[in-house]
């Protein structure tokens, strides 16, 4: 799947899968990093702390796995895919196997809070949950930081290739997350009280999440104006210290064809916007935020990936401008598929 | 050792594309897949003093391959004699080598079959040269233009011109350690 016909300087060979697979990469990981952060630190005081993010944990393992289902669904060869792993040099092989091993330790994670009723056998197996919860936060944040290593990896992109790159996607990555466990924090399969360490005590669930909630937000907070400095940082040094096709990309964004949505729908909308909407709290921050939060950081994976130019060879330019257009389908009527 | 490199003489090159339609034919190339353009930047200068350089592409066949390293597959894969290929049948069409090879010397085509879909690029013939044949685009170029050998033998006439000329390489700051090396129309010794 690519775009642009037969010229190769505008032919874009990875788009909107991969631009959905990134976000709900970074998205996914965010999540489970984010959870079990707050797993690990208030666990231990309240040992079913975990189950108000349980189903955001889930939900985690769910972006993942669409995310991956992209990734395979984009290929030419999707029946190759077992391949994968099998290079020790491909950032791919690594960031395909920290998406199996998050969704795996994740998902027995999120199975732990299943409903006390079920009566499931395996609820006192603490060491377990607990293992579980740290390998999922260690590979969530491992996605998070592979999604932006990987475009960052690619030499022949100019814009890609720096390490301002997965510092972006990495915080964008955890703004996201932090939004959305905002959002969906307290859902079922939260029980109405958490049991305490202390024989026969227990507190009332929801007095817990809504100061959880309360931090989550001023957590978003943070990572939203860091988001817009790091954004910033990013493009602007791409315009000051570019070559001259990571110039051209970071004009189109300042005041070329993706100005508005650089300035009007990630940095206003999408940063700004969400950071006054936690200022103000109730349902701004409830509803408004978390929506835009999310949709900036989608923009942000559409906007990066579709600013893949390579740097032409001098001449090149010149030669594919100069290749007939529009006869496409004459020719796929022509040719035999090799 | 063996180790093949091609040097690419701007000053005989005329821009004719008899390598590129070679290559298509040889290969049965997609009609979608260009392995070896000849670019060209067009007239420079001004009457009567005007001049038009030509410069014949193909895979650099790098000595650090940026395409190799992030092939999860091992599909892309370099020889020992330093020759770059992709072995189709392990390739799944990631697409990570097209978009970190900064020479554009890899694609795909739209024509392949639905979930048949692999990267291809320039191998240097392969099977011809382990013959002891020439590539197909250098023994077209009737310019001889194209020069092809191997570099670790100091008297083939690559590892000569090398030592002869000041070559230029394309992008050699990305420290790919392209292995084409291009004898400049203009500014050249000669």
């Amino acid at each position: 799947m690519s775009h642009g016909g037969n010229n190769k300087l505008e032919k874009h060979y990875w788009v909107w899968p991969i631009a959905i697979y990134l976000f709900l990469g970074g998205l996914g990981g965010g999540t489970l990093f984010v959870a079990g952060i707050f797993d690990i630190l208030y666990g231990a005081q309240i040992p079913q702390f975990g189950s108000i993010f349980a189903l955001g944990v889930f939900f985690g393992v769910v972006f993942l796995g669409v995310g991956s289902f992209l990734l395979v669904f984009e290929l030419g060869q999707p029946l190759v895919f077992l391949r994968v792993f099998l290079s020790g040099t491909a950032i791919l092989k690594y960031g395909a196997s920290l998406l199996i091993l998050a969704m795996g330790f994740a998902l027995i994670y999120s199975v732990f809070y299943l409903p006390a009723e079920w009566n499931l056998f395996y609820y006192g197996w603490t060491w377990l949950r607990q293992l579980c919860c740290v390998c999922m936060m260690v590979a969530g944040l491992g996605v998070c930081v592979y999604t932006g290593v990987f475009l960052a990896s690619m030499k022949a992109k100019a814009f890609w290739n720096t390490p301002a790159l997965p510092v972006l996607f990495t915080v964008s990555a955890i703004s996201t997350a932090s939004a959305f466990l905002a959002a969906i924090a307290g859902a079922w399969p939260m029980p109405a009280e958490l049991a305490l360490p202390a024989a026969g005590a227990a507190i009332e669930s929801h007095a817990l999440v809504e100061p959880l909630v309360e931090n989550l937000h001023f957590i978003d907070s943070i990572l939203v104006i860091a988001e817009i400095i790091v954004l910033l940082v990013y493009v602007l040094m791409m315009r000051a210290a570019g070559n001259t096709t990571a110039k051209a990309v970071a004009l189109k964004w300042i005041q070329g064809g993706y100005a508005l949505l650089f300035w009007g729908g990630m940095i206003f909308c999408g940063l700004l916007v969400p950071f006054l909407c936690y200022q103000i709290g109730g349902a701004a921050a409830t509803f408004v935020a978390p929506v835009l939060v999310l949709a900036a950081g989608l923009l942000l994976r559409f906007m990066v990936v579709f600013s893949d130019q390579r740097r032409a060879i001098p001449g090149e330019e010149r030669f594919y401008a100069r290749l007939p257009k529009g006869n496409e389908r004459f020719l796929k009527g022509w040719s035999k598929p090799y | 050792m063996t180790r093949y490199a091609m040097v690419m003489d701007q000053s005989r090159c005329i821009g004719c594309q008899s390598c590129t339609v070679a290559c298509r034919t040889w290969n049965e190339l997609p009609i979608d897949i260009i392995y070896n353009p000849v670019v060209s930047e067009g007239v420079q200068g001004e009457f009567p003093n005007v001049h038009q350089t030509f410069t014949p592409l193909i895979c650099m066949h790098c000595d650090n391959p940026p395409c190799t390293i992030c092939c999860p597959c091992k599909a892309s894969q370099q020889d020992e004699d330093g020759i770059v290929w992709v072995e189709a049948s392990k390739c799944m069409a990631c697409k990570a080598c097209v978009n970190s090879c900064p020479y554009g010397a890899r694609d795909l085509s739209a024509y392949d079959e639905f979930l048949h879909s692999y990267v291809r690029k320039c191998n240097f013939c392969k099977d011809r040269v382990r013959e002891g044949e020439q590539p197909y685009c250098v023994a077209t170029c009737h310019q001889k233009a194209r020069i092809f050998g191997d570099l670790d033998d100091p008297d083939s006439e690559v590892s000569q011109l090398i030592n002869k000329y000041k070559v230029e390489r394309i992008f050699p700051e990305l420290g790919t350690d392209p292995q084409v090396y291009y004898i400049p129309d203009l500014g050249g010794v000669r």
